[in-house]
């Protein structure tokens, strides 16, 4: 009997918090989407009004009738998918070295590996720009799914180490002694049980190529090879602004990531780990 | 080889002639993909940053000329240099500290078997909306919401909570919180994520034997969830803290490093003076700078998972 | 130069081209092939990098174009559109690793930087080579002599006023002086609570508040921030008057708050929605407000002068300026399609559809349809002298950004105005 009172009051207290920590993560993002049926300049009208009279889809259909913003939408998705694909696979391969071996310049690769990441990107610009243009990798997707695995595969790797590196080792060892060599005990041991850690870092891989301006705008040309958010900046101009625009075609965006994540947050699920341990 | 893991261990005990040579190689092999991109995509341009930063004028100047330390020396005597690395510092360590703590608390309560179904699907999804925008929408979106006119400022007075409407971002007193707070937001749901999937890690029979001991959740929190999460933490605090030395897009969008230099961080310092004043040695000298102050932060990194696993 | 330095300098280029060929050859070897060198067929294709295609009508730059190439069979342009805020970044860039498109667009504010990285033609000798006349070219940016950058449209920032709200403050007609200015914009701000008088943008993403919002009153009355091409900003009395007079109207809560996190963009939308009564803004924006807000009545006239002035009046003017590529194979091809873009008739339909005033002096904007305003600040233009002292400066984003810093701090009271002035003079030594 106490027990379920205190459990009800348990739940009470969590959908409160629940609740509250909703408002700041979706507030915001209900803005957004408010100001996406706005006219340009209701936008910024006082007081602020969720719905106001000018309520209107014209800014999804504008970004929908267009083929060329259709188009960064194909190629964001085409570059995003490669980026989570190649990384995952070279991520995985790197980390379970780094969890399971010990060999020389082990900790000397692990230090550059971390290091790298901390240079601004704004100074690697030039330099980057000039390797990739001297590759032939200019305005090609395989210049920007490139240039993304690089970026993302430090942190793929540091956090499929430490997820290897969570998975206790009798593991290994039972299928190493029923005879299984390396690739099998990545492949058929520690990768079906370590996808919530997959998950999470294909979704981040997936963030940042879906995301990324900078890189995305320097190294194309073309609207054929241009991304999602190179388009969104491209209706921020010099005198020409269209707010409702770069709101729509932001959550226009963000809803095919969201369905994915939707998809893939069932393996979130406690115990999943455990359990395939314990088999 | 001082091998101390189980599983080099293990397998060198088991199969000693199938390890011999393939799998003294092997290591290697597993990790060249990895090692080719860094060293070819990340490294290279580093060397030529370090190479642009011994030089004069370079880019810009089309016979620039070696000049050693100079840079270096011209850079950590400018007071702006400080005042951005003291700005980066308070901005980085605010929110790495608190991205770790609402990512924990977000992670905890919707990895919760007291919510589930239909209404855990919708709050998981709202709660990692943050993450999937891109980083100029989101500082056109703050500005929106953080303007004297905006909705933000609208309900505090509507309230009673201020008298007058405060310019959030263009305040010296409030500009550099209001940049955190908007990278805050942004960033917490990489944490979140990623804890959520770490606590799927942690064994439920840890929690049974805790509960039969008698722990409450509290302690249970701190005796069970917390160690298993460790390695975890870890890494994404040395990660947050790299990467948001280099926030660049939010600040840049938003305040453009005023009110009075309030919000320059290290990284708009570098921008400007690469694309401001067109100084890219001087901004490569910049870079180099936090470069090594992070290759520190990587090596005691490394040093303590290395110790973690050998424990 | 010594022989040291030079021995070390040329060890330097050879360091670094080793690396890149080194990175190369690694890379190459994992399997990206180079790209295609181009067929030698008679055509040529020109890239031109612009921000203007996303700025005008859908189509609109693509049309003139095309136009160019029926005239031009063996010349095809490929358009770029990048950002207008991360094109001189990009520019800069690809300059850097011999990538900059054949014709580019180009801003006052960066075209120095470029000359210096070595990037651009010498339009000059294209104009020689094709025997242009270039009396009708209205302005021509370049430098020792040499022109680099050709201004194409050019945008004036009018005086815009809202009439219901200077009616309501009780003003008659859009004021003329500087005291005048500076009553109303008061005058508006107590007169009704949530608008103010006047709109100044001082953020320093884009810190061309300096030019549009402060040293414009000093341009405006005939004074300059220059002597001799050198900053002289120390007991300046044209930059001191008006660096007080905005600074008196911050203080005395006549323009709209948190100016210091403002941007240029953010002005058009606060006259929009009726929060301001005043702003100093380019023309190109009465799309912006007659979209906005169909019943808005409003009136554009020519920026207050000093008491007293008599001269002529300076126009703050910013241009969409061309230049060509010093890598460019097809110079020639290149410079006939600028030729284009400054004909009479082209030149006339390219900065209608863009809403700013042609590059050729001959060329007339063609009024048909237009909102009325247009004409009326064309009439102010043609009386006017067009001016923006930062065209062409080195690192000119860096002087706006080290004024609007200390500007901000005389605004705080941390700094007297002379104080500050000498301040900015130092920092803009530096860059000279």
């Amino acid at each position: 009997m106490k027990a379920r009172t205190s459990r009800s009051i348990g739940r009470v207290l969590l959908y409160i918090g629940l609740s509250v920590g909703a408002v700041f993560a979706g507030f915001p993002v209900l803005w957004m989407l408010s100001s996406s049926f706005k006219s340009n300049a209701s936008i910024f009208a006082f007081p602020p009004k969720l719905i106001d009279g000018t309520f209107s889809l014209g800014a999804y259909l504008s970004v929908l009738t267009d083929s060329v913003k259709i188009g960064y939408f194909v190629n964001s998705y085409i570059v995003a998918i490669s980026v989570v694909i190649v990384t995952m696979v070279i991520a995985l391969l790197a980390a379970y070295v780094f969890s399971r071996f010990e060999f020389r310049f082990k900790s000397v690769i692990r230090v550059v590996i971390i290091g790298v990441q901390a240079v601004p990107p704004i100074t690697l610009l030039i330099p980057f720009f000039g390797i990739m243009v001297g590759l032939g990798l200019y305005n090609t997707y395989q210049g920007l799914i490139l240039t993304y695995v690089v970026f993302t595969l430090p942190y793929a790797i540091i956090m499929m180490t430490a997820y290897l590196d969570s998975l206790p080792r009798e593991l290994d060892e039972a299928a190493r002694v029923d005879g299984a060599g390396s690739m099998a005990v990545l492949w058929r041991v520690l990768v079906p049980v370590s996808v919530p850690g997959m998950v999470s870092v294909g979704l981040y891989t997936f963030m940042i190529s879906w995301n990324e301006y900078l890189f995305a705008l320097t190294l194309t040309q073309t609207d054929n090879r241009r991304t999602v958010p190179v388009g969104i900046q491209l209706l921020m101009g010099q005198n020409n602004y269209q707010w409702n625009q770069v709101m729509a075609m932001s959550i226009l965006g963000s809803i095919p990531v969201l369905v994915l994540f939707l998809i893939f947050q069932r393996y979130f699920i406690g115990g999943l780990a455990a359990g395939a341990v314990k088999s | 080889m001082t091998s101390s893991s189980p599983a080099a261990a293990i397998a060198t005990a088991t199969q000693p002639q199938r390890r011999s040579r393939r799998g003294r190689f092997e290591p290697y092999l597993l990790i060249a993909p990895t090692v080719l991109l860094v060293l070819g995509l990340m490294v290279v341009p580093i060397v030529i940053v370090i190479g642009y930063s011994l030089f004069d004028n370079v880019v810009t100047n089309q016979n620039p000329q070696f000049v050693g330390v100079a840079n270096y020396v011209a850079i950590l005597g400018n007071p702006a240099f400080w005042n951005a690395v003291g700005n980066t510092l308070i901005f980085t360590v605010i929110s790495v500290v608190i991205h770790l703590l609402i990512g924990i608390g977000f992670a905890l309560m919707l990895n919760s078997k007291l919510v589930h179904g239909l209404p855990r699907t919708i709050f998981r999804a709202i709660y990692i909306l943050p993450w999937i925008f891109t980083a100029s929408v989101v500082a056109v979106l703050w500005r929106l919401l953080l303007d004297p006119s905006g909705v933000i400022n609208y309900v505090l007075t509507t309230i009673g909570v201020l008298h007058q409407a405060v310019p959030w971002l263009a305040t010296p007193a409030t500009a550099l919180i209001s940049v955190t707070v908007i990278n805050i937001w942004s960033g917490y749901p990489f944490f979140m994520i990623s804890l959520l999937a770490g606590l799927q890690g942690v064994p439920s029979d840890l929690y049974e034997a805790a509960r039969v001991d008698g722990a409450g959740l509290v302690r249970q929190f701190f005796s069970v969830t917390l160690p298993a999460l460790r390695p975890i933490v870890y890494s994404m605090a040395l990660l947050d803290l790299l990467w948001t030395t280099q926030q660049f897009t939010l600040i840049w969008a938003t305040t453009g490093g005023g009110p009075i230099n309030h919000t320059e961080v290290v990284s708009t310092f570098t921008y400007k003076l690469a694309f401001n004043s067109y100084q890219f040695s001087m901004a490569s000298t910049s870079a180099v700078v936090i470069l090594v102050a992070s290759l520190f932060v990587a090596i005691f990194y490394v040093r303590q998972q290395k110790k973690a696993s050998q424990s | 130069m010594s022989k040291e330095a030079r021995i070390s300098r040329r060890r330097g280029r050879w360091v670094f081209s080793a690396i890149a060929v080194a990175a190369s050859a690694a890379l190459t070897l994992t399997g990206c092939s180079g790209g295609g060198a181009s067929s030698a067929d008679q055509k040529v294709t020109l890239t031109f990098s612009q921000w203007w295609a996303p700025e005008m009508p859908k189509g609109a730059l693509q049309d003139i174009v095309n136009s160019f190439e029926k005239e031009h069979p063996n010349i095809t342009v490929k358009l770029i559109s990048a950002p207008f805020a991360s094109l001189q970044s990009q520019t800069i860039s690809q300059a850097a690793s011999g990538t900059l498109p054949d014709i580019v667009g180009l801003d006052g504010s960066w075209v120095n930087p470029l000359y210096k990285q070595g990037a651009l033609y010498n339009l000059s000798d294209a104009m020689k080579a094709a025997k242009y006349d270039d009396s009708e070219l209205a302005s021509q940016v370049g430098f020792s002599g040499d022109t680099y950058m050709i201004p194409v449209v050019n945008f004036v920032y009018p005086l815009f006023t809202n009439d219901q709200i200077l009616a309501k403050a009780g003003i008659s007609a859009p004021p003329t002086t500087w005291s005048e200015f500076s009553a109303d914009a008061k005058k508006i701000s107590q007169s009704e609570s949530g608008v103010s008088g006047w709109v100044v943008p001082l953020g320093t993403t884009n810190p061309n508040g300096v030019q549009n919002d402060i040293l414009s009153w000093a341009w405006a009355s005939g004074g300059t921030m220059l002597s001799n091409g050198k900053p002289d900003l120390t007991g300046n009395a044209d930059v001191s008057g008006a660096v007080n007079m905005v600074k008196d109207l911050v203080n005395s809560k006549a323009v709209l708050p948190g100016a210091n996190g403002l941007q240029e963009t953010d002005k058009v939308t606060n006259f929009v929605n009726g929060r301001v009564g005043m702003m100093i803004d380019s023309l190109a924006h009465v799309t912006t407000i007659t979209q906005g807000d169909p019943n808005l009545k409003f009136t554009v006239s020519a920026q207050p002068t000093k008491d007293g002035y008599t001269g002529t009046k300076g126009m703050l003017t910013a241009s969409w300026g061309i230049g060509i590529s010093a890598k460019t194979k097809h110079a020639t091809q290149a410079w006939q399609f600028i030729q284009y873009l400054m004909s009479k008739d082209t030149n006339s339909k390219l900065s209608t559809l863009a809403n700013g005033f042609p590059g050729n002096k001959t060329s007339t904007p063609d009024f048909t349809g237009a909102d009325p305003h247009f004409k009326t600040a064309f009439g102010i233009y043609q009386k006017s002298r067009p001016v923006n002292e930062f065209t062409g400066l080195p690192a000119a984003d860096q002087l706006m950004t080290s004024f609007l810093t200390e500007f901000q701090k005389a605004v705080a009271g941390q700094e007297s105005t002379p104080t500050m002035l000498k301040n900015v003079q130092a920092q803009w030594k530096k860059q000279f």
